[in-house]
């Protein structure tokens, strides 16, 4: 019998770990979330079950995996459930070309940035086909900002990330990471301030996060595209929502915050510090600003992201240019 | 290596074959978009197998995530429930001039696959952006512009048809 090509074995253990990390991930990040939620809002949060209320998102995991699952009424059958399934799916082949460490990511190729903007464009027909499916207006209107906000946000994130692969000249995570230095002052981020804002400010857009959670504003539209989902149907377009935060604050880590470099500490140690205090920031913006209306969303984007990404992409390639000939 | 690129070759097939089906014969508009996503991806995963892996991850950056994301967004602003319009039986005539189209298309291709010799039957190998990027600019900057022309074209073609349909009324 032939030995198991490294490559598959590598794959598997990988997808395993990816599988494992976001359930995890989802769990803790819900509790982060309350918690800070909670405090916030002058209120202590969950602390009942267990210490500090840790306990508390496993057992909302375990009710929502028990709960029925429900389809409404003249609901296209085969759409209705094709839905929740796109949007989790391609999140686990989003993280496989995650640089963690030096060496340590599960797909190493060349072309791994493209790889992330190419399968995230599927979570939006996810939530389309979620919205459209449910025969509900609510679902529909929750849809029809859906699209309209990720084709808006798409391009100022894809010509953000463009700045800096192009001054990498790559568009391999890992490649990218190796440019930069241990330092603070050697990151991408001091090269591409603006850059770096554009993307966080459209990640935020494109995640469907507050104050960019129009597709799903709970005070306007029930649940948004969603509202029809009981069960796991909901549980898997909610742990999509935090591993979709996850990749797009590993995307700026490596892209902007310098992967895993860092003094003392080993490389995926930072890489994880440093993913876990951009999700921080995330949390923090979506329970300390309100929600924009619909049409402020589309000026901040079209007026001031678009033009300004633009402008920083043209720039970036007059000064690589000038550096070549230089 | 080869048997596993064929099994390959067919598994892709199949999903481009059944996608266009649906998207051809689905009687709501959703879910021909639906097929017609899956007949995408299959080519993005053809492309794939041809070992152009920046062309598969554009297909799918492109096709599926913002044309279909805006085919989308033209269904929901028309009434396309299921019952509507699209949903009758096509006439006899427009079911021939169909077949024609197929058959004129279809029978060229296989006739030329058929009669000429295999360019090659090497392990394809991939090609860099730069390279990708510096023949579109230079040999083959024909082609690239002719396709933009077919681009213009085709959003002539819609704005036409929009137009006749709106003087129509």
């Amino acid at each position: 019998m032939n030995a198991i090509p490294a490559e598959l074995l590598r794959i598997i253990i990988g997808l395993v770990a990816i599988a494992v990390s976001v359930g995890l991930i989802g769990l803790v990040m819900v509790w982060v979330e309350r918690k800070v939620a909670g405090h916030i809002q002058r209120r202590p949060g969950p602390y009942e079950v267990g210490p500090n209320g840790l306990i508390q998102p496993l057992c909302d995991a375990l009710k929502l995996v028990g709960k029925q699952l429900f389809m409404p009424k003249g609901a296209d059958p085969i759409l209705f459930w094709l839905a929740p399934v796109l949007a989790f799916l391609p999140v686990l082949l989003l993280f496989l070309p995650l640089p963690v460490g030096d060496g340590l990511q599960t797909l190493d190729v060349n072309l791994g940035l493209l790889l992330i903007l190419a399968f995230s464009g599927l979570a939006v027909l996810s939530v389309l086909l979620a919205g459209w499916a449910s025969n509900n207006k609510y679902g529909l209107l929750g849809a029809a900002r859906g699209v309209a906000q990720a084709v808006a946000y798409e391009i100022p994130l894809l010509l953000s990330v463009l700045a800096v692969s192009f001054v990498a000249g790559s568009l391999d995570l890992a490649h990218v990471v190796k440019l930069q230095g241990t330092w603070p002052w050697n990151w991408n981020i001091m090269t591409q301030p603006l850059a770096f804002l554009i993307y966080i400010v459209s990640a935020l857009g494109e995640t469907n996060r507050a104050p960019f959670d129009l597709p799903e504003a709970e005070s306007e539209l029930t649940a948004g595209f969603h509202t029809e989902y009981s069960g796991m149907g909901f549980g898997l377009f909610f742990l999509a929502e935090y591993a979709n935060m996850v990749v797009v604050c590993s995307v700026a880590t490596a892209l902007f915050l310098g992967g895993w470099h860092g003094p003392v500490l080993p490389g995926p140690v930072w890489f994880v510090l440093k993913v876990s205090a951009l999700m921080l920031l995330m949390v923090f913006v979506r329970w300390t600003y309100p929600r924009v209306r619909f049409d402020q969303l589309l000026v901040i984007n079209w007026k001031w992201l678009l033009p300004l990404a633009v402008a920083n992409l043209l720039l970036t390639a007059f000064f690589v240019k000038l550096a070549q000939f230089a | 290596m080869e048997n596993m690129a064929k099994i390959v070759f067919g598994f892709y097939t199949l999903i481009i074959l059944g996608g266009s089906l649906v998207a051809v014969g689905a009687k709501s508009l959703v879910r021909a978009m639906v097929g017609l996503i899956a007949t995408l991806l299959g080519v993005a995963g053809m492309y794939m197998l041809l070992n152009a892996q920046f062309m598969a991850l554009m297909q799918i950056l492109i096709y599926v995530g913002a044309v279909c994301v805006l085919i989308f967004f033209a269904i929901m602003l028309t009434r396309a429930d299921a019952g509507g319009e699209e949903a009758a039986s096509a006439p006899l005539r427009q079911n021939l001039l169909a077949l024609t189209a197929v058959l004129s298309v279809g029978g060229i291709l296989g006739w030329l696959v058929l009669t000429r010799p295999l360019a090659t039957t090497g392990v394809p190998v991939e090609v860099s952006i730069e390279k990708l990027g510096l023949g579109l600019l230079g040999p083959y900057g024909l082609a690239f512009e002719l396709i933009s022309v077919v681009l213009l074209v085709s959003m002539a073609g819609a704005v036409l048809l929009a137009w006749e349909r709106r003087n129509g009324k």
